[in-house]
């Protein structure tokens, strides 16, 4: 049963990770075209993203098979799952400073490391203090996480609020629903479940969907279409 | 209430080449008037539109007029589907 959760929340992260690596490609691609700054912390946030996001679950496939003995290797589950949480944790901070420019200009950078961490409850065979340590930290890490996305929240309803698009209303849904799923991850954390941790890849799949979406309607406006 | 933003020079090539586009075959006084510019600032954004491919000069008896080439029209659309992009973010040309 864990297993399969494992292999249903690698699935959709890799998912979700692949759908990151298309906004930041288009984000990318964009900057270079219109040299717009900011395009470039979009792009930077969402391939740390995807990056982290496909790294969480090869990580969680190598466990869900249990390939090579990782299980048994505690010590690189353990750096490989903080290392997974940082990526996040970093891209959402990009994010943060991405909007923040776009909104009240500059604003100085500082480099706060943040994120949330893979299930190390599902992890039967570490030792209680690799437990501890990782739980604790996946916590710490999930808060700075929705700490980020309130405030990309926020700025994406005022945007939207002021545009009524439904172009930043799907962007927003889509850190809506990733707001959402990282909320049910610190739940899961606090109180291990690897359901409760499945229903957050699900939600969290369903906030890079609607991204999904996103990118592919605002790649087919037309060259003599008027101004959204 | 927003301060007017000054238009970007990638928004001004777009308000140029969609003038164009619109027009058909534009002559200078159009595109000057459709776009918003100054004489001297068309003159200089209608020669790096050339130098670049967009647009194209062309001469008939003693006037001319501009056509977008078709490098230009993907390079509109091209745009176009960037302003979108960014308008998911609340960003702008």
């Amino acid at each position: 049963m864990v297993d399969q959760l494992f292999l249903i929340n690698s699935l959709l992260q890799l998912a979700s990770g692949i759908v990151a690596l298309s906004v930041s490609f288009t984000a990318f691609r964009y900057m270079k075209l219109v040299e717009n700054d900011i395009l470039r912390f979009l792009s930077f946030g969402f391939m740390l993203l995807g990056i982290g996001l496909i790294f969480g679950a090869s990580l969680m496939l190598l466990l869900s098979f249990n390939i090579g003995r990782i299980a048994e290797d505690l010590e690189l589950v353990y750096v490989a799952t903080v290392s997974y949480l940082i990526l996040q944790a970093l891209a959402y901070f990009s994010f943060a400073v991405g909007y923040a420019r776009g909104a009240y200009g500059n604003v100085k950078e500082e480099m706060t490391s943040t994120l949330f961490i893979a299930p190390t409850m599902a992890l039967p065979r570490l030792p209680r203090s690799y437990l501890l340590l990782g739980t604790h930290i996946n916590a710490a890490l999930q808060l700075l996480i929705l700490i980020l996305l309130a405030f990309v929240i926020f700025q994406g309803a005022l945007i939207y609020s002021r545009s009524k698009h439904m172009f930043s209303l799907l962007v927003l849904s889509g850190f809506s629903l990733i707001f959402v799923a990282h909320l049910i991850m610190l739940a899961s954390s606090l109180f291990p479940s690897a359901q409760l941790f499945t229903a957050g890849a699900v939600v969290q799949f369903g906030g890079f969907l609607s991204l999904l979406v996103f990118l592919l309607n605002s790649g087919r406006v037309h060259a003599a279409s008027k101004n959204p | 209430m927003q301060p007017q933003k000054t238009r970007s020079r990638i928004r001004i090539y777009y308000d140029i080449l969609l003038s164009v586009m619109e027009e058909g075959n534009a002559k200078p006084t159009r595109v000057l008037y459709k776009a918003n510019l100054s004489y001297d600032r068309l003159v200089k954004y209608l020669d790096e539109l050339i130098s670049k491919g967009l647009l194209q000069e062309m001469h008939a008896s003693d006037s001319r007029y501009y056509v977008i080439t078709q490098q230009g029209v993907k390079f509109l659309e091209e745009v176009r589907k960037a302003e979108a992009f960014l308008s998911g973010f609340g960003l702008s040309l």
